[in-house]
């Protein structure tokens, strides 16, 4: 088990309106090479300041104390190239006057040095690896034609267009009903197989992480309060309040909150 | 940065409120400082400047004190100007309100009107509607008005037809509230903000509308204007041009402050909003 | 009688030419202190049954009865007065709400158009409603934007019983919360559908939530009913394709100490 990456003592401070707020406190842990880590927590716990962190995407109003070790890649990682980034809302990521097959073409002339006509060969095998429906015309579509799920199918194909060892999910399927919800993360935990890469999976719902994750971290408040296998978080939490997000999660099996005495029948 | 430090470093800002502020003193102390009828008689026929220090400005044709004219057109102008441009953007804001809430009929109606108002210049309506109506300082705001209270109204029902599709306004229609109070209590003032921006712009139209009608003669007889000085100052052009260039200087400086502090303002408050 | 009656309504939407089918031939009624949730995918029509039943949008064919009385042709200030009994708290509170609004300005509006409560006496109404949904009456004078999102919804809650309604349409109101909070909302509404026998229409697409609080489910595909019944039944063993693959799709929490349940 080596680490891809190591975060040690990372703290993250937003400056607004002149006062300092504290998104993340000296968080320290190992992201795996090619596990599957979920990050859960409410919001405002600090799950997407993490994320941003790792990417090298936090924005110039921040203060960062602590490091990033990336000894699993031995360089610098660069956005695109080493670390694929899917955010919750496709749109903000994805350029709505520009073809799809452009925008996925674009990731990967840049990263792997191909000529346009190979990175259109590319982006049409990404869009057939994510499932996209009739991927010939979807090369020239653009972001508004399609719907949400499929929106979010093109922006994970762009942030695997490069070949990274990292993808990060920051609530990748949060904006999408359950159904599409469960094509994409099906989608995620197989072209993360195929391609050996390691997985953030951000999450506020912790069924969901539980099913993919192999290990869970949670945050509340900016700090990592548990991180364990998945298993033991589910089981045997040894944090409360671990156990309240376990609670407050209504499953199908769960008991009903219905008294259902006072019914006309 | 608070918005009035940022608004304090755009020096043409500073500039325009350096400006706008000397024309309201101007304005505010001219009873004081010229207590008399500033139309009376006050010494000898076209007196150039700077000859009498009593009369530092001279006199015009009539021997009127061409300073005190001066200051007491000030206040015509800043009256007439903020009054004009207050009416435009209150008719503006409720013709706009109206039209894009209520929709369907009722904005078709009232989207013709301010069509048909926008097709005719805004002068030549100001111009007809004093010659008609007869001239004083209340008809000339209506007239200046009239003519500019259409952009206001476009501007005004775009953004009412973005903010009437929101949450919160479906929340009013279901608490019964009456179509009237949500269009001008809950949709108005948030549709206000891009209305208010046009405001320096409508004020310096207005003022330079004023001074054209005074300069035809269509302003009240009874008052000073800039526009009047002109006019006046247009028969002896040659042998007293000065009759004419300073009113016309004190024009152009109201105009440019009025625009340069007004987009001032705009740009600060929008820059604030860009950031929030 | 049922206290909502709906039948055959049916909604369409001009789109680019094409027509969309957002609510086709659906018929349901809610009896009092009942709760009917309506699930389905996004798209499947459910926020525009809400908004039908709320009178926000006309439907385009079929009937309405509320209160034993032909919902659809009320106008005016009829209408307007009929809408106490019929009340909403949307998915996104703070889209909700007026963003120049406070606290009290929100809860003020519904006594004040229904006469509820006279001027001077909307003050203790007002404390009365916050603390009926679990808030300080302290939170009055806060500016909407100012509290959490939590507090927003409970006074989105409070503004819509101001009115003492019979029904009120729930149309996603719990899905945006953080789990904690989401249980405590759910609690005061099925305390105050206790107290006050409030009816719900229920919005929801998590399937887990319906079955923990509905008495009755309806599953929507395309604008249409797929499937309805009893809440635990149906949800337990779907019958129609698209409850299968809404009940396959639910996230689990596979918890080897309470799977004995
Ligand atoms: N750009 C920003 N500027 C200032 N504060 C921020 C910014 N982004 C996030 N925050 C604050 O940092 C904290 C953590 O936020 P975030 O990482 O987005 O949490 P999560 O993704 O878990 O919801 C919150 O209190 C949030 O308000
Ligand atoms: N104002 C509208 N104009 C055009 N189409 C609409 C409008 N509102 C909803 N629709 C369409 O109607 C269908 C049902 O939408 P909706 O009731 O919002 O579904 P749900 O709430 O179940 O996600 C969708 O296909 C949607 O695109
Ligand atoms: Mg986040
Ligand atoms: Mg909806």
């Amino acid at each position: 088990m080596s680490a891809l990456a190591s975060i040690r003592d990372l703290t993250v401070t937003y400056r607004r309106d002149g006062n300092a707020v504290a998104a993340l406190r000296n968080i320290s842990l190992d992201i795996v090479a090619g596990e599957r880590l979920a990050i859960i927590g409410e919001s405002g716990s600090g799950k997407s300041t993490l994320a941003l962190a790792i990417a090298g995407l936090l924005p110039a109003s921040s203060a960062v104390a602590g490091r990033i070790e990336w000894s699993g890649l031995g360089r610098t990682p660069l956005l695109g190239r080493d670390i694929g980034f899917v955010f919750q809302d496709p749109s903000a990521s994805l350029d709505p006057v520009m073809t799809i097959g452009k925008q996925i073409a674009e990731v990967a002339r840049t990263h792997l040095g191909l000529t346009w006509s190979q990175a259109y060969a590319k982006a049409k095998t990404l869009l057939e690896r994510v499932r996209l429906p009739d991927p010939d015309s979807a090369l020239h579509a653009f972001p508004h034609q399609l719907s949400g799920g499929q929106k979010q199918r093109v922006a994970i194909a762009a942030a695997i267009a490069a070949g990274p060892k990292l993808l990060i999910a920051d609530e990748a399927t949060s904006a999408l009903d359950t159904i599409v919800q469960a094509e994409i993360v099906a989608l995620i935990r197989r072209l993360v197989a195929e391609d050996g890469m390691t997985l953030l999976f951000i999450s506020h719902d912790i069924a969901l992480a539980a099913e993919l994750a192999e290990r869970i971290a949670v945050f509340r408040h900016g700090q990592l309060v548990e991180l364990g296998a998945t298993a033991q978080i589910v089981d045997a939490p040894t944090q409360a309040y671990t156990r309240t997000l376990l609670d407050a999660h209504i499953g199908l099996d769960a008991a009903p909150l219905l008294n259902r005495a006072g019914l006309p029948a | 940065m608070s918005p009035l430090r940022r608004f304090l470093r755009t020096p043409e800002a500073v500039a325009g409120a350096i400006l706008l502020a000397a024309l309201i003193a101007m304005a505010l102390i001219a009873p004081l400082l010229f207590p008399g009828d500033p139309q009376a008689i006050a010494g000898p026929a076209l007196l150039p400047p700077f000859q009498d220090w009593s009369l530092p400005l001279g006199t015009d044709r009539l021997g009127r004190d061409v300073l005190a004219e001066l200051f007491h057109g000030a206040r015509t102008s800043l009256a007439v100007g903020l009054a004009a441009a207050a009416a435009a953007l209150a008719i503006g804001a409720v013709v706009g309100t109206l039209a894009g809430f209520a929709g369907g009929l009722v904005d078709e109606v009232l989207m013709r009107i301010t069509d048909a108002f926008q097709t005719v210049p805004s002068f030549l309506l100001a111009l007809a509607f004093v010659s008609v109506v007869g001239p004083s300082l209340g008809i000339v705001v209506a007239a200046i008005a009239l003519g500019t209270w259409t952009g206001p109204a476009r501007v005004a029902r775009a953004e009412v037809l973005s903010i009437r599709e929101r949450d919160y306004v479906a929340s009013a229609r279901a608490i019964g509230m009456h179509p009237l109070e949500i269009a001008f209590r809950e949709v108005l003032p948030n549709a206000l903000p891009p209305v208010l921006a046009m405001s320096s712009v409508i004020v310096a139209a207005a003022i330079l509308t004023e001074a054209a009608l005074s300069f035809l003669g269509l302003g009240d007889p009874n008052r000073v204007t800039w526009g009047g000085m002109i006019a006046e100052g247009r028969a002896v052009l040659r042998t007293a041009p000065f009759l004419s260039i300073v009113p016309g200087i004190a024009l152009v400086l109201t105009v440019l402050g009025v625009y340069l502090a007004g987009e001032g303002v705009v740009e600060t408050t929008a820059v604030r909003r860009s950031l929030s | 009688m049922s206290l909502l009656a709906v039948s055959n309504l049916t909604k369409h939407y001009r789109r680019g030419g094409k027509t969309v089918i957002a609510v086709d031939d659906v018929s349901f009624h809610i009896e009092p202190g009942e709760t009917l949730a309506l699930a389905g995918p996004s798209g499947s029509g459910k926020s525009t049954i809400a908004r039908l039943v709320l009178r926000l949008i006309e439907p385009d064919a079929g009937a309405i009865e509320f209160e034993d009385n032909d919902f659809l042709a009320l106008g005016g200030a009829a209408l307007r007065a009929r809408r106490a009994r019929l009340q909403t708290v949307f998915q996104d509170p703070l889209a909700a709400f007026n963003p120049r609004a406070t606290v009290a300005h929100v809860l003020d509006d519904p006594l004040r158009i229904h006469g509820i409560a006279s001027r001077s006496e909307r003050p203790h109404r007002i404390a009365a409603l916050l603390e009926r949904v679990g808030l300080a009456a302290d939170l009055a004078p806060r500016a909407i934007h100012e509290i959490s999102g939590g507090q927003r919804q409970r006074v989105a809650i409070a503004r819509a019983i101001a009115t003492k309604p019979s029904l009120i349409v729930l149309d996603e109101a719990v899905s945006a919360l953080d789990v904690s909070v989401r249980g405590q909302i759910l609690d005061l509404l099925l305390d105050l559908q206790r107290q006050e026998r409030i009816a719900y229409l229920f919005i929801s697409h998590d399937l887990g939530v319906v079955r923990a609080v509905s008495h009755r489910v309806i599953l929507l595909d395309a604008g249409r009913i797929a499937e309805s019944g009893d809440a635990r039944a149906v949800i337990d063993a779907p019958q129609s394709a698209i409850g299968k693959a809404l009940v396959a799709a639910a996230p689990r929490l596979k918890r080897t100490t309470q799977d004995a349940s």
